[in-house]
């Protein structure tokens, strides 16, 4: 490294001739020739010294010893190529299961929303909706009245962001010939202004953009890089959004995804007045579109406090204006109807995250960081062992003068090594399984690791090297100079206390190991539950895609899906075809209460008088293979012309007409502007997911109501259900070419969407029980083996005296079962404590399941049996000459 | 490691102080470490004392920053040895220092000194 003029030879010459000359000079003094060197000698104190600090000049002997120690510690790893071999993957498997899950948790619950300042952002929560109005969600969304009012109170906030997707799932884009489906948000003029967000290409919208409805669009920089390839020259180009024609006017910064929960945006559009455009795909509402509609409380709201107000005091502010707000248009309240109240949330964090996957993703962490734990004690009694085995070696080397400090840099060092190695293979371990996990979960967003990744990852492997360094240290040190005269192994090994920690160690690993496989197990069970829930329906053989067509006026939409269902049902191979409004198994469906014979039901049990309605197309329970109790389907024959008619469930049918012919009877919307005849009564089934409870349901016929917008068209087919998808694409682009298949997929993957972190946790969780009983297996497998290595010559004399190999083989069992006996005691009641944590996760399925606690003890068991099976057989063979003699 | 027994009226070097002293002996001209040694220790009447392990790493330190160069020659008396001179840079650097030095020492008497009975000689 550093480059030495003077060789040590040259300084070492020049030390002889200061004491030939100190020595001349003596003699010329008087002094005898011998006297003279003595004293020349003595003079000049230690030549080796001086040499010594020679060699050391001009050196960083830190990094010198440093280097000297990792030239050692890698040789004598090398010895013991098994050994190091199993403690780097021991750590590269534990600290990378903790990365990976640790980088899908800041992903999704830690890491701001990458906008400037989030901390004054908030959202804006209201209690309810006023009566008779419609919504989206309870809480989040809110009328275009409201927002026009808000965003006038510029003395609390500095801006008022309202964003509204364009559909609930994607819309019809095209960009030159091609139709395609992509994700998009109308956005007020504020929106990237007022978040702070950067636009690398281009501007985002102003106030004037959104005064004037200006058709422009701002892409995603996923989305520009995605669809294309970053390609600057995409300013200025036409995008057809639902066959509206906008302009690009820029790109937004990396990393910005939007703010719709657990959703990436592809591209934002002022907000719009048109038709073709409205809030969430609705068709107009008698007539009316989202802006002008009091009634359709449907604008999510994130607002900018104001530069030094509170929210205390902003909410104050907003509170009265709000309230007022919220009547626009609406008249009066009803009897007993108490005003709104408006609330702010933190908008730090992404939003939707949360709620989805905050509690299972901190029970994972968890469990990986029990996963970490077993693996560090594994890691930790390794080099224990290790070391004991090198008790002489260190007892020669402290004899020779080592110091304690420079035995303990130089383990720390070669649990450095190990540690580092283990740490490389773990990053690129997480890095591939986030990206795994990303699919797994369907989350949207980015999960590659950043840096509080990586920082986490560090402080994770300092610890880990610490803890490796520090433990074997004791037994190192114990092993004291005098020791290594002794020579018998038994005499310098024999010492019964210092393997209880051992024992204590792989006892609370057993213990964790438990808690792992319970946790695991009642995951696993749940998802079985979930998988083998029955639909209700036919699900195999079913495919499903969205349409949306631009449609000029009712008539005409019913026309437009009457005539590509008839072409469809056509088509080779295609049993049934069905239309429908919201997409079954998709988390969304309507809900209202319902007139029953003209007026509100009475419920009794003081239950709700919600029911969740869809309107579907003719054949629709004949496609979907749902049995029908009485009555009769949908049919061709139900037009607008003919009377309008109904189909309700048997829950329906039990909660609101109990004790009666349901057919016959009249039902309709709450506010009584339509009504129309039960004409059939289905079984119950599953309509927005696999884990719903049955809740009363009814269904409208499309070609009978006043509205029409985006149908989703299911499919029954034989054979391969994906196959049927490019002619249906083909005929649709008959119809119309700028049309897409929106989000097509078979009927059961679209199911399989409501239990998707159900189905990531579950085999996550199977995979760290596995990851723990491997790491237990190979822990107490060294333990023991260990053990029985160090008890043989006791052995030996255990069978000279007449022990036979089966007690000795049940000496050994014996240690691993009383070791597995604590563990499953100590873990039964933590494992009752981690079930109890898991209950919101689980289905079907109670946290006391007897099943998964006998079936993760036997597990235990079995591991323990199986570990202890080679160092037993090993025991069992033991020479009691051989063992004898060795002595 | 064998001790060196201070039992004379002898004064290790403060810190710092040695290589002021070898470059100063130097300005007379090439000598050796021995020599160094010897002129340190005679000069001070005797009262300097000087390590002379620490001696030759000062004088590789001098050399390494190079106030002085180093040449092999042969002693007075016939000896090989390693000479040491003073560079340019070298002579600046003891112009210097003593400057340094003389203010820090005055800085001391004048403490030293104040109100106190003169005892001298203390260096």
């Amino acid at each position: 490294m550093f480059k030495r003029k003077r060789t040590a030879k040259d300084f070492a010459e020049e030390i002889k001739a200061h004491l030939a000359l100190e020595a001349d000079d003596l003699r010329g003094e008087g002094l005898s020739e011998e006297e003279a060197h003595r004293r020349a000698r003595v003079e000049f104190g230690s030549q080796v010294a001086a040499q010594e600090s020679f060699h050391r000049k001009g050196r960083w002997q830190a990094l010198d010893n440093f280097l000297r120690d990792l030239r050692f510690g890698m040789r004598s790893l090398l010895k013991s190529p098994g050994f190091a071999l199993t403690a780097i993957l021991t750590v590269a498997l534990g600290v990378g299961a903790n990365t990976a899950v640790f980088s899908v948790m800041n992903a999704v619950l830690l890491k701001s929303l990458p906008v400037s300042d989030p901390q004054t952002l908030v959202y804006l929560r209201t209690s309810g909706q006023p009566r008779g109005t419609g919504t989206v969600d309870t809480n989040e969304t809110m009328s275009y009245p409201v927002y026009d009012a808000l965003r006038k109170q510029t003395r609390a906030i500095s801006s008022l962001i309202a964003y509204v997707p364009l559909t609930t799932s994607k819309v019809a884009v095209r960009v030159g010939s091609q139709a395609e489906e992509a994700e998009g948000d109308m956005v007020s003029g504020t929106f990237f202004s007022g978040l702070g967000v950067n636009l690398p290409l281009g501007r985002g919208f102003t106030v004037e953009d959104e005064a004037n409805h200006a058709p422009l669009a701002v892409l995603s920089y996923n989305y520009w890089t995605r669809r294309f390839a970053r390609n600057p020259e995409v300013l200025g180009q036409t995008f057809y959004v639902n066959g509206v024609p906008t302009t690009i006017i820029g790109v937004s910064a990396k990393g910005f995804e939007g703010l719709e929960p657990g959703g990436s945006t592809d591209f934002w559009l002022p907000l719009q007045n048109r038709r073709e455009l409205n809030a969430w795909g609705n068709p107009p509402e008698d007539g009316k579109l989202y802006i002008a509609n009091p009634n359709w409380w449907c604008l999510r709201f994130i607002a900018r406090l104001a530069p030094g107000v509170r929210k205390t005091q902003a909410l104050a502010q907003l509170q009265p204006v709000f309230q007022s707000a919220s009547r626009i248009g609406l008249g009066s309240p009803m009897q007993g109807e108490k005003p709104l109240v408006l609330s702010f949330a933190d908008a730090k964090n992404f939003p939707g995250y949360d709620q989805q996957y905050g509690n299972p993703l901190r029970i994972l962490m968890a469990m990986v960081g029990l996963v970490l734990l077993i693996a560090f004690a594994n890691v930790a009694m390794l080099l224990a062992a290790r070391n004991a085995a090198r008790q002489r070696e260190f007892s020669v080397r402290q004899a020779l003068g080592a110091g304690r400090s420079e035995l303990f840099c130089q383990l720390l060092t070669e649990s450095l090594i190990l540690v580092t190695a283990g740490g490389a293979l773990a990053w690129a371990f997480a890095v591939m399984s986030a990206r795994l996990l990303a699919n797994l979960a369907e989350i949207e967003s980015s999960l590659a690791p950043d840096r509080t990744v990586l920082l986490f990852t560090m402080a994770v492997l300092v610890v880990a090297a610490v803890l490796f360094g520090l433990a074997p240290m004791r037994v190192a040190l114990a092993g004291r100079a005098e020791l290594a005269i002794r020579t018998s192994a038994a005499t310098s090994n024999a010492d019964a206390g210092k393997s209880r920690t051992g024992r204590i160690i792989v006892a609370l690993q057993m213990a964790i190991c438990v808690v792992l496989l319970v946790g695991a197990g009642l995951l696993i069970r749940t998802l079985r539950n979930l998988e083998n829930t029955p639909l209700g329906m036919r699900v195999d053989g079913l495919v499903v895609f969205g349409v949306k067509p631009d449609i000029p006026s009712v008539p005409a939409g019913v026309a437009f899906y009457r005539n590509l269902m008839s072409k469809l049902r056509v088509l080779p191979g295609v049993e049934s075809v069905t239309i429908m409004d919201e997409r079954i198994g998709s988390w969304w469906s309507n809900n209202s209460a319902m007139m029953v014979d003209g007026r509100l039901p009475q419920v009794t049990e003081g239950g709700s008088l919600s029911v969740r309605s869809n309107v579907v197309g003719p054949d629709f329970f004949h496609t979907l293979g749902v049995p029908i109790l009485s009555g009769r389907d949908f049919a061709d024959s139900d037009t607008v012309n003919s009377p309008p008619v109904g189909i309700i469930n048997e829950e329906f049918a039990r909660r609101f007409l109990p004790d009666q012919n349901p057919l016959g009877h009249h039902i309709g919307t709450d506010d009584g502007r339509f009504t129309m005849t039960v004409v059939g009564v289905v079984k119950n089934h599953k309509y927005r997911s696999i884990d719903e409870d049955p809740i009363p349901m009814a269904w409208y016929m499309y070609a009978q109501i006043p509205q029409i917008g985006e149908m989703h068209v299911e499919m029954r087919v034989n054979g391969a259900p994906l196959a049927i998808l490019p002619t249906a694409q083909k005929v649709l682009q008959q119809l119309d070419p700028n049309l897409p298949l929106i989000k097509p997929m078979t009927q059961r993957a679209q199911y399989d969407t409501t239990i998707s972190s159900q189905i990531m946790f579950a085999r996550l969780a199977e995979f760290f029980g596995l990851l723990a009983v491997v790491l237990v297996a190979t822990g107490l497998y060294g333990t023991l083996s260990y053990r029985v290595n160090r008890r043989t010559a006791e052995i030996g004399v255990r069978m000279a005296m007449g022990a036979g190999r089966f007690q000795v083989v049940w000496m050994i069992l014996r240690d691993s079962l009383s070791l597995t006996a604590i563990g499953i005691v100590a873990g039964i009641p933590l494992a009752m404590f981690v079930g109890r944590a898991l209950t919101s996760s689980l289905y079907g399925i109670k946290p006391l399941d007897s099943v998964t606690y006998s079936l993760a003890v036997a597990g235990v068991t079995l591991v323990a049996l199986l570990a202890s099976a080679v160092p037993a057989s090993r025991a069992a063979s033991v020479d009691p000459l051989k063992a004898l003699r060795t002595e | 490691m064998p001790t060196q027994e201070n039992n004379d009226d002898r004064i290790a070097l403060l810190q710092g102080t040695l290589d002021i002293l070898i470059l100063k002996t130097l300005i007379l001209g090439p000598c050796h470490g021995q020599g160094v040694a010897r002129s340190i220790q005679r000069q001070s009447e005797e009262v300097l004392f000087v390590d002379h392990g620490s001696l030759y790493l000062a004088l590789q330190r001098l050399e390494d920053k190079k106030l002085i160069q180093a040449k092999w020659g042969v002693s007075e008396n016939n000896r090989k040895a390693r000479f040491y001179s003073l560079t340019a840079k070298g002579r600046a650097e003891l112009l210097e220092k003593t400057s340094q030095w003389k203010r820090l020492t005055r800085a001391m008497d004048l403490i030293l000194d104040a109100g106190a009975e003169p005892q001298g000689e203390e260096a």
